[in-house]
């Protein structure tokens, strides 16, 4: 495959025009308002909120990576904080306690680090920041939702077979190994979403990847490419990640299976 | 020693639920000793402590001390996975794992080192709990099919492949039709020569039947509508039965009541 394909960037120049941005933002957004006050819809704050928040996110992200494109070594900053970004994420919708934050960061991580180490060393993407970093930040954010989607999965098995989870614990397993015998299951019930994203690729949505390169000045097939590795990259991502999730967090919830609370007896 | 378990001003509450309040006794080796009384007493909380399965309920406190072959179970020191290999336990429920016949009854041994014989120690397990004629030829098949009796035995037959000292058995029988019943029975009876068994059960009639010594447990009411488990009175099972000391035994033995 030749390298040319995806190199856009050097040859499709893309104009955007701040102001013209701004007048069509500023046109989105009261159209937006508009319909939701003329339908009677709620949340409109919430609205204005999110499209705030995504504004300040969104320049204040591209200012940090525009100086990274200057400052490869910054990216590795960027991800390292991106990835404790997700692991507390993750972890908070699982709702585990500090040592499932570390299992969580550590799934999180060698998914990530597997995908963009495969598609770096082949070559596939050009060894540099302004490649790495953004598919390196999608990979990550895949895994997050992985780590989320396995973890609270494993709770939630465990919490609803107990009966079948204290057999295990009765025969003297300890609560990890037990946790076990659940992880497959709730692994495998993380991949669903994202098997039918793939499986659906191009016919019920044009995936992010494809959209933005094609916006981008980029050729069709030069997007597809891209977009296959980020869709194949996610499914190595998810296979580790909710692998390494399931294993590594305690499959109960931090109040329970610590030992039980003793007092001395009253007289 | 003789005695298995000792219980002393034990009381274990949930959160603001008194289950089981002051309760001491001793748990002698050997036979089958019976916990009866009506629902919500605390039965099968008291069972649940013998093997700590109660830490896995949030909330759950206990006061006083527990012994097991004269070892504090609560103490720090407590080999967690050591006390639940000796005192192994029987659901209400039959609670087969989702693997075949032969990994339920090797997912112990499994666990605590395979031994050089597998093969035999199933068999040897599902021959003690009466299953192997039965499943010899659908080892490999899942566990799940079977029937509430076959599962119950099977899940004996696990509990006995991890060569337990005490198995915990709490209501084994009452998801199961009369003749299933009187297998699980009979099989318990026979392991109560070699196992000491701690057995709750609803069904007066088998607790006069099957064994060895009965403790009752009431429920006790306050005036602010809560409630606490207590133990009434125990002994020889014949004595409970035959000449209780206590009013509310004797209501509760007499009146078959549930
Ligand atoms: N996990 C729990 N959380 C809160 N309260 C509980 C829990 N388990 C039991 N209890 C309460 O503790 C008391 C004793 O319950 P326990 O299950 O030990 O009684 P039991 O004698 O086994 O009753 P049954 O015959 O219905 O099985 C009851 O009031 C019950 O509501
Ligand atoms: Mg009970």
């Amino acid at each position: 495959m030749s390298p040319t394909s995806i190199t856009t960037r050097h040859n499709a120049h893309v104009d955007v025009n701040p102001l013209r941005t701004g007048i069509a933002l500023a046109l989105l957004l009261s159209a937006a308002f508009a319909v939701m006050t003329v339908g009677g819809l709620s949340y409109r704050r919430e609205m204005l909120i999110a499209a705030a928040r995504a504004f300040v996110q969104l320049i204040v992200v591209a200012l940090v990576i525009a100086w990274i494109f200057t400052h490869p070594q910054g990216a590795f900053l960027y991800l390292g904080i991106m990835l404790i970004v997700a692991a507390y994420t993750s972890n908070r919708r699982i709702g585990g306690d500090n040592r499932d934050r570390m299992g969580v960061l550590l799934a999180i991580f060698l998914g990530a680090a597997a995908t963009t180490t495969i598609v770096a060393v082949t070559g596939a993407l050009e060894f540099s920041a302004q490649t790495l970093l953004p598919f390196a930040a999608q990979m990550i954010g895949g895994a997050m939702t992985t780590a989320s989607l396995a973890g609270v999965r494993l709770r939630d098995d465990v919490h609803d077979q107990l009966t079948t989870f204290e057999g295990y614990v009765a025969l003297g397993a300890t609560y990890q190994q037990a946790g076990r015998e659940f992880a497959k299951r709730a692994s495998e019930k993380s991949l669903f979403p994202t098997l039918d994203q793939t499986k659906s690729a191009g016919l019920v949505t044009l995936p992010g990847a494809f959209v933005g390169m094609l916006l981008g000045g980029a050729s069709p097939l030069a997007a597809a490419q891209v977009q296959l590795l980020v869709l194949i990259g996610l499914l190595l991502v998810q296979a580790i990640t909710a692998l390494v999730t399931t294993r590594l967090i305690s499959p109960l919830p931090p109040d329970l299976g610590r030992s039980i609370a003793v007092t001395e007896a009253v007289a | 020693m003789n005695d298995v378990f000792v219980l002393d001003h034990v009381s274990v509450s949930y959160g603001t639920t008194t289950a089981l309040r002051d309760v001491s006794m001793t748990i002698p080796r050997g036979g089958i000793t019976s916990l009866i009384g009506p629902s919500g007493c605390g039965k099968s909380t008291l069972l649940r402590t013998l093997n700590r399965l109660n830490d896995l309920v949030a909330g759950a406190r206990l006061e006083g001390t527990v012994t097991f072959d004269g070892a504090d179970i609560h103490s720090p020191d407590t080999d967690l996975v050591d006390l639940r290999r000796r005192v192994g336990m029987v659901f209400q429920k039959p609670n087969p794992f989702p693997k075949s016949v032969y990994d339920n009854v090797a997912y112990g041994p499994r666990l605590h080192g395979s031994p050089i014989d597998l093969d035999g120690l199933v068999e040897r397990s599902l021959v003690r709990a009466g299953l192997w004629d039965e499943v010899t030829d659908d080892l490999t098949k899942p566990a799940t099919p079977l029937s509430g009796g076959q599962q119950q035995r099977l899940v004996i037959a696990r509990c006995l492949a991890v060569e337990p000292e005490v198995i915990l058995m709490d209501e084994p029988t009452a998801s199961l039709d009369p003749v299933a019943t009187a297998t699980i029975e009979e099989l318990t009876r026979e392991l109560s020569a070699i196992y000491t068994i701690v057995l709750v059960t609803h069904d007066l009639r088998q607790a006069a039947r099957i064994s060895d010594r009965t403790a009752f447990f009431a429920a006790h009411a306050h005036d602010d509508d809560t409630r606490h488990g207590e133990l009434v009175e125990y002994g020889p099972t014949a004595e409970i039965f035959d000449s209780p000391a206590d009013e509310r035994t004797r209501e509760y033995v007499t009146g078959g009541r549930d």
